[in-house]
């Protein structure tokens, strides 16, 4: 085990393939903040367009842009996350002087809203890529925090293709 | 105004009025749930940040005894679980991803002076780095559910990039 394991934290760059997330257009080079759908087919990060942190979804490897409903006045935003499919997008968004925490459902095209506690701002966030779960990090009284939250009356599943869904919204815990 | 009218309106009301009921349950509709008792155990195990979750699992970064670390919780059982070999007293964690079976961990952490781009893989117990190519500082790690590639942002010579790193 130990060899094994020697041998394998000796591999050298030549068994890691790489390739570039292509450009970003908008006339920023900068991209920020990746995250990769379940799949690997969709990548969101945020790229700075018109002077604003924007999210920017793309097909991979096409590159080809993906649209999004409602969030264009919504910047800055922050901390993209991706279901396996790339159905729902999760992410922190700016509204008026409240920074929140939102989903947007690719497919119905609906917004969803995550209340979170006065006094709590959410810093970082992640979803579960079966779209059930949802990790918020946040500052507030004094000291950051990670709380999660059950998603499964909120949101149908995003599952790999071929998995069967298993129960209703609100049963599948 | 007519009798006409004046019934068409009263019918329109009533519409009205049995329409709200259902519109305002749609305006407010399910909200997210916190799961308490798992909250819990996390407020209790001290401040945290950095939340990666996949499958059954999150990784995330505590703070304890002044040191920051990485942890992998098995939200299934509610417990964190050993990572053996991937903790040094001298490293501070950046970053971290956990892939949906809980076996791969993508780690972005500063040692020595520098920052690294490692990769743990759980049921070797052992630390794999990931060359830049061409060279750069990374900073927040990403990794797909499936574990077979990382999103990393890096950057070089003052602009933040994306690579996108395929997992042997």
């Amino acid at each position: 085990m130990a060899l094994l394991a020697l041998l394998i934290s000796g591999c050298g760059s030549w068994s890691w393939g790489r390739r570039s997330a292509g450009p970003v257009g908008w006339g920023s080079a900068d991209r920020q903040d990746p995250a990769l759908s379940g799949n690997g087919r969709v990548l969101a990060s945020v790229v700075r367009r018109d002077g604003r942190d924007t999210v920017l979804l793309q097909e991979q490897p096409s590159g080809t842009v993906l649209p999004l409903r409602h969030l264009q006045r919504l910047q800055p935003h922050r901390s993209p996350s991706l279901s396996w499919n790339g159905r729902y997008l999760a992410l922190l968004v700016q509204e008026g002087p409240q920074r929140r925490v939102v989903i947007e459902d690719r497919a119905t095209g609906r917004l969803h809203r995550l209340p979170l506690p006065g006094s709590l701002v959410p810093d970082s966030l992640s979803l579960a890529p079966d779209g059930r779960r949802l990790a918020v990090a946040t500052e507030g009284d004094g000291r950051s925090r990670v709380q999660l939250y059950d998603l499964t009356a909120l949101l149908e599943p995003d599952l790999p293709a071929g998995l069967p869904v298993r129960g209703t919204p609100g049963e599948a815990r | 105004m007519t009798a006409v009218a004046s019934s068409r309106m009263r019918t329109a009301a009533v519409a009205i009025v049995a329409a709200l009921p259902p519109l305002l349950a749609a305006c407010m509709g399910p909200l997210p749930q916190p799961l308490v008792g798992l909250n819990q155990r996390l407020e209790a195990a001290g401040p945290a940040r950095a939340p990666s979750l996949a499958g059954d699992w999150m990784a995330l970064i505590v703070s304890r005894g002044g040191r920051d670390r990485v942890e992998l919780v098995d939200l299934q059982r509610q417990q964190p679980v050993p990572l053996p070999g991937l903790e040094r007293p001298d490293a501070q964690p950046l970053s971290v991803a956990v892939d949906g079976r809980g076996e791969r961990l993508a780690l972005v952490r500063q040692l020595e002076g520098r920052t690294e781009l490692v990769l743990y893989r759980r049921n070797l117990m052992a630390l794999q780095p990931v060359p830049l190519q061409p060279p750069g500082v990374p900073r927040r790690v990403s990794l797909r559910a499936d574990g077979r590639e990382l999103a990393v942002e890096v950057s070089r010579q003052g602009q933040w990039q994306v690579d996108l790193i395929a997992v042997p």
